[in-house]
């Protein structure tokens, strides 16, 4: 981890009521900072939390928002929850399969783009949703999602 | 059919999502009337007599709850059930996202109530978005002194601290959510002994969903008789209902329990069918209770009547088939959702779901044996009461509906070579 989220990681051993509490906020840090939990950093928590490696990642395999694998700099998530399924999730899905060349959970040779299909993002009113980042794109299309897969790539080229 | 608005009345002022409008529309007087006018019992009589019932699926009375807490002296904790993720379900993201001092001057008010100096606010990894305009709406109202060391000049410290989870449907469940909260995989715990008595970290807690700590707002402000007087004796107060799927209108309606029907929320303010649809069925309560077909659309939405017409209130995710949409795919779908979900702690959820995910599957791409539903059935026996925590019901609920009512779709599907479901796709 850097040293600011060193510096939060620590903080929050002594946050809560009990100092186990700690580990998902933590593990959130390492994944924001590398997009996925490399195995130094499994070590690195189970270090500062005094726990063993495997208990951490028996903790952060049961949840899908922690990586094991890299993920691209845009994690693009489709909701795939029945109301959207009824509102052309599939369809949507199926697009942006072919527009980035990767299956599934597949992130772009680029590692720019990676996209899974996930479980209901409690947004169903605006379906078909899906999240960037974690962040909502309610009634989604493929022309917003083309255009916002063309913006990103040129905003990265334009920094690189 | 109008909407009757308590949890709602504010939510389209521009800018209630920060504390100067939300003050002016009235906000934390609960709050102030709470810890100035009321002892902390005065406000859970106010809740027991307003007839409150979890809004979260589960419909048990709060102010019951509530009163389980044993008087021992203990450090007791509130945890804000933020985890919404019942399919069809959205809700609580509209309170959090777009309505937050609500949400917070609920938590506070009840936190007062129950005697709790720390409470929780858990929410769904998805609602990084929310988890942000929480933390803003918090450090907002500590600047006010509504929370922290000296709540409102009372001397007493109530605090909130937010967490965020890290994508598992099973952490919604209130002692899986404890789990989750204390760091570890978020599998349900045995019962008894129940969070009341021992919760988090070992204490007495209450764990409480969004929308019910949100409506305490109005009960305190208005009196628990008088919210009481809404909705029927049984089913009081008002609701949010989600209306999604094949609807012209999707959205959050908050109507009056038992007041309006299921037919009206869906043609007067969902707006009905899209062009030239009908109506196939609808999932009431979040995708974990039976189908509604729509000979009973005329059912008045409240927890009774829903299961006198064989289903469940639930959540209020209201999730809608129109004649377009197939019950067999539907029914896939949504055991694909329980298979990937089940925590895998028991053996009938675990094993039972990934069974009847394969012979659904099969059903789906044309690959059905005749003798495909009775397996179906004797697993959905296998499952139903048989499992640790409430998720194998869950699974379940819908597909079991789904057999009785809509048979035929599944025989023809299975009578239907594969050859021939190519081609249509086509």
């Amino acid at each position: 981890m850097n040293q600011e989220h060193l510096a939060e990681a620590k903080s929050l051993l002594t946050a809560f009521p009990g100092k186990s509490s700690a580990l998902i906020p933590i593990l959130h840090l390492v994944e924001d900072e590398f997009g996925y939990i490399p195995q130094e950093e499994v070590d690195a928590v189970a270090g500062l939390m005094g726990v063993t490696a495997a208990y951490v990642e028996a903790v952060l395999s049961f949840y899908t928002l922690f990586h094991r694998q890299p993920t691209g700099k845009y994690l693009i998530q489709v909701c795939r929850g029945l109301s959207c399924h009824l509102r052309g999730a599939d369809r949507l899905a199926r697009f942006l399969y072919e527009e980035l060349g990767v299956q599934r959970g597949g992130t772009t040779d680029d590692g720019l783009f990676t996209v899974e299909e996930v479980e209901c993002l409690a947004l169903c009113k605006d379906a078909p949703v899906v999240q960037v980042n974690l962040e909502y794109r309610p009634r989604a299309t493929q022309e917003e999602l083309g255009r916002l897969i063309a913006e990103s790539r040129q905003e990265v080229a334009r920094h690189a | 059919m109008p909407e009757t608005r308590l949890l709602f009345k504010h939510i389209d002022v521009p800018g209630i999502d920060g504390i100067e409008v939300y003050e002016r529309a009235g906000g934390y007087r609960s709050l102030r009337k709470a810890v100035r006018e009321m002892s902390p019992d005065d406000v859970v009589r106010e809740v027991m007599t307003s007839n409150l019932r979890g809004r979260g699926g589960a419909g048990f009375p709060t102010g019951r709850k509530w009163s389980f807490l044993p008087k021992d002296g203990r450090t007791r904790y509130l945890v804000c059930n933020g985890d919404e993720s019942e399919p069809g379900t959205c809700k609580d993201q509209e309170i959090i996202y777009r309505h937050p001092h609500l949400l917070i001057e609920g938590v506070l008010t009840s936190a007062y109530a129950i005697g709790a100096e720390q409470a929780f606010i858990y929410l769904r990894g998805e609602f990084k978005g929310g988890y942000l305009t929480l933390r803003r709406a918090i450090a907002e109202a500590r600047a006010k002194g509504y929370l922290g060391d000296d709540v409102l000049g009372s001397g007493r410290r109530i605090d909130i601290r937010l967490y965020l989870g890290a994508g598992a449907y099973i952490c919604g469940e209130e002692t899986a959510q404890l789990e989750s909260l204390e760091g570890r995989r978020g599998m349900p715990r045995l019962k008894p002994p129940f969070p009341a008595t021992a919760g988090l970290y070992g204490m007495p807690t209450v764990v409480n969903n969004v929308e019910t700590l949100a409506a305490v707002v109005p009960i305190v402000e208005m009196g628990g008789q008088e919210y009481a007087k809404l909705g029927t004796k049984e089913s009081a107060g008002t609701k949010l209902f989600s209306v999604s799927g094949n609807v012209r209108r999707p959205g959050n309606y908050e109507v009056e329990l038992g007041k309006v029907t299921m037919g009206e929320l869906l043609h007067d303010l969902a707006g009905g069918p899209p062009e030239g649809r009908r109506f196939k069925a609808v999932i009431p309560g979040g995708s974990s209770v039976p189908f509604l077909p729509p000979d009973k659309f005329d059912t008045p939405l409240d927890y009774e009547s829903l299961r006198a017409a064989g289903t469940m209130l639930g959540s209020g995710g209201v999730i809608v088939l129109d004649d377009q949409a197939s019950i067999v795919d539907a029914s896939l779908r949504l055991m694909e959702f329980y298979r990937h979900e089940s925590c895998g702690k028991c053996t009938p959820c675990r094993e039972g779901t990934m069974w009847l995910e394969q012979a659904l599957g099969r059903i789906v791409s044309g690959e059905g044996r005749q003798g495909d539903l009775k397996t179906i059935e004797g697993l959905i026996a296998h499952i139903d009461g048989q499992t640790f925590c409430p998720l194998g019901d869950a699974a379940i609920a819908a597909l079991g509906s789904a057999l009785r009512l809509f048979r035929g779709e599944f025989e023809e599907r299975i009578a239907t070579p594969q050859r021939q479901l190519a081609e249509v796709a086509q």
